[in-house]
């Protein structure tokens, strides 16, 4: 009992710093542009797709995959913000609802078209294994995962807080106005801030693809369990973002040994309601 | 002239405020713009600037033409805007507020115009690792009017910045002001505070309901009769 517990905080550790980065796209993204994007689980989703197709065309390790996906999904990100997102900035909020969830929609029938209903995994790794300690096991691609994010989580940190780009990014979520009357066209750094977010989610997708499948509806749990580490961490801390998303893992994880495998998301749920009732702003939002 | 402004309309959406608004600044000259609550001052800078999209009318900047512009545009060319009630990034430090006072022109953070915005304001240079969101509201204003002289603009518009300060701090946010003045610097002041922008500036302009009713140098504004009952308040 206790040594399944501890298991489970270990694998939940794990699980849930990748969770943070792909939170942590989405918190940009909605910190940054106030743009809600339902359609986040479905990058990671699409990501994950990508990264099989480049592991199995060159045969790589799912690991490495994001060096091809990660442009990929740059690109895709500042194609979907030109042509979809940029124009619903000055419209209602419906508009912007129906514009990502029209995305998400869209995404899921491509990916039905292009890979097929069934899941696909890759088999590649060379970080096959377990690290034993004592009675506990972590799985090797699973914190190689972990320590991944943790290093990209740490990048976008220092992106947002030493460079142009990201100093613009921090204005334009503080005050539109005055940050172009200092001369930020928002335009770019929304474009910018939208191809970040869907950049990190190929890393994740790359990582995640390490040690599990990807199937076409795979994005509603991804988007979900986003949703759930943004409420919970509120907006504004990288440190709140890491604590939310392995708080969300350790409760995914506990759900899936102690209940029900099919329980995982029914305990992120609670949690994400729960949060909802308790403190509204998140466990580490500011104001 | 650096600033001529010609039969400029703006308002938002439908609802006009601007009604062929005409004035100009020379180059270190500084200029007001009083007027009463509404009278549309602040939509006066804020079209000037681009964030508000004038409707018809002329604005020269420099002898160019800058009617439309948006306001990324218009800081590029020299002109900076220190909105009402200052709106500093309330999430950046003091000094990042002050970089991002570079962003149009960041090579300019190479000619030591942080330390000259330090010694102007030293309360800053004591705040510099503060969120711009834990000042006092003074400081809050300074922070600003420096972010705004970063970019070393051609000219500076400021809206109102006695705007809910301690009397003690309008004093001491003015004697800023009469020292930019000194330097040179071309300033174009809107305030309701009317005795303070009277006393500082070289001209200054009245502008009532959306419409320019008088100017004149600052001094006999300051003494007229319109002005001395309708504004200074005797
Ligand atoms: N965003 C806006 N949308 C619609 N109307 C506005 C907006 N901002 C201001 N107005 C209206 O425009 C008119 C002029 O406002 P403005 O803020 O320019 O006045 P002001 O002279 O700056 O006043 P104050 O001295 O109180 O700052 C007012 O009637 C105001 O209600
Ligand atoms: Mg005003």
């Amino acid at each position: 009992m206790i040594e399944t517990a501890t298991q489970s905080v270990i694998t939940g550790t794990m699980m849930g710093i990748i969770y943070a980065l792909i939170a942590l796209g989405l918190s940009i993204i909605f910190g940054v542009m106030n743009v809600v994007n339902f359609a986040h689980g479905d990058f990671v989703m699409l990501a994950m797709y990508l990264s099989f197709t480049v592991g199995t065309l060159f045969a790589w390790d799912a690991v490495i995959t994001p060096v091809i996906t990660v442009p990929l999904l740059f690109v895709f990100g500042l194609i979907t913000y030109y042509l979809l997102i940029d124009r619903t900035l000055r419209q209602m909020y419906v508009v912007q609802l129906a514009v990502t969830v029209g995305l998400q929609i869209l995404m899921r029938s491509a990916a039905l078209i292009i890979w097929q209903a069934q899941p696909r995994a890759l088999q590649y790794s060379f970080i096959q294994g377990n690290i034993e300690i004592g009675p506990y096991s972590i799985l090797t691609s699973r914190l190689v995962g972990a320590v991944v994010s943790l290093i990209f989580i740490g990048g976008i940190a220092y992106f947002l807080n030493k460079t142009w780009s990201g100093k613009a990014m921090r204005a334009a979520s503080d005050d539109l106005d005055v940050a172009s009357l200092m001369g930020v066209n928002y335009h770019r750094t929304y474009a910018l801030t939208f191809a970040i977010g869907a950049a990190l989610t190929a890393v994740a997708g790359g990582l995640l693809m390490s040690f599990q499948q990807t199937d076409p509806q795979g994005g509603v749990r991804f988007g979900l369990l986003s949703w759930c580490v943004l409420a919970l961490a509120g907006l504004g801390s990288l440190p709140g973002l890491i604590v939310s998303g392995i708080i969300v893992g350790i409760a995914e994880t506990f759900a899936i040994s102690f209940i029900d495998p099919r329980a995982r998301l029914l305990a992120v749920y609670a949690i994400f309601i729960l949060v909802l009732w308790l403190r509204p702003r998140g466990l580490f939002g500011r104001k | 002239m650096l600033i001529d402004v010609h039969e400029l309309n703006s308002g938002y959406g439908k609802v006009p405020i601007l009604h062929n608004v005409s004035f100009n600044v020379s180059e270190g000259e500084m200029v007001t713009i009083i007027g009463p609550n509404g009278a549309g001052k602040s939509t006066l800078l804020k079209t000037i600037s681009g964030l508000v999209r004038s409707k018809s009318g002329s604005v020269a900047f420099g002898g160019q033409e800058i009617a439309g512009i948006t306001p990324d545009q218009a800081v590029r060319k020299g002109l900076a805007f220190v909105p009402e009630g200052g709106r500093p990034f309330p999430n950046m430090t003091v000094m990042d507020n002050l970089k991002m006072g570079a962003y149009s022109n960041q090579e300019v953070l190479k000619t030591g115009i942080l330390e000259e915005m330090f010694t102007l304001f030293p309360v800053l240079e004591r705040r510099k690792n503060q969120y711009a969101r834990t000042l006092s509201g003074g400081e809050r204003q300074m922070l600003a009017i420096a972010r705004g002289l970063v970019s070393r603009p051609r000219l500076i518009m400021m809206d109102e910045p006695s705007l809910g300060l301690a009397p003690k701090l309008v004093d001491e946010i003015y004697e800023k002001i009469r020292t930019l003045k000194v330097s040179g610097l071309t300033v174009l002041l809107v305030e309701q505070n009317t005795s303070y922008a009277l006393e500082v500036a070289d001209r200054g302009y009245v502008l009532e309901n959306g419409r320019i009713t008088m100017e004149g140098p600052a001094n006999e504004l300051a003494t007229s009769d319109h002005i001395r009952r309708a504004y200074l308040g005797f």
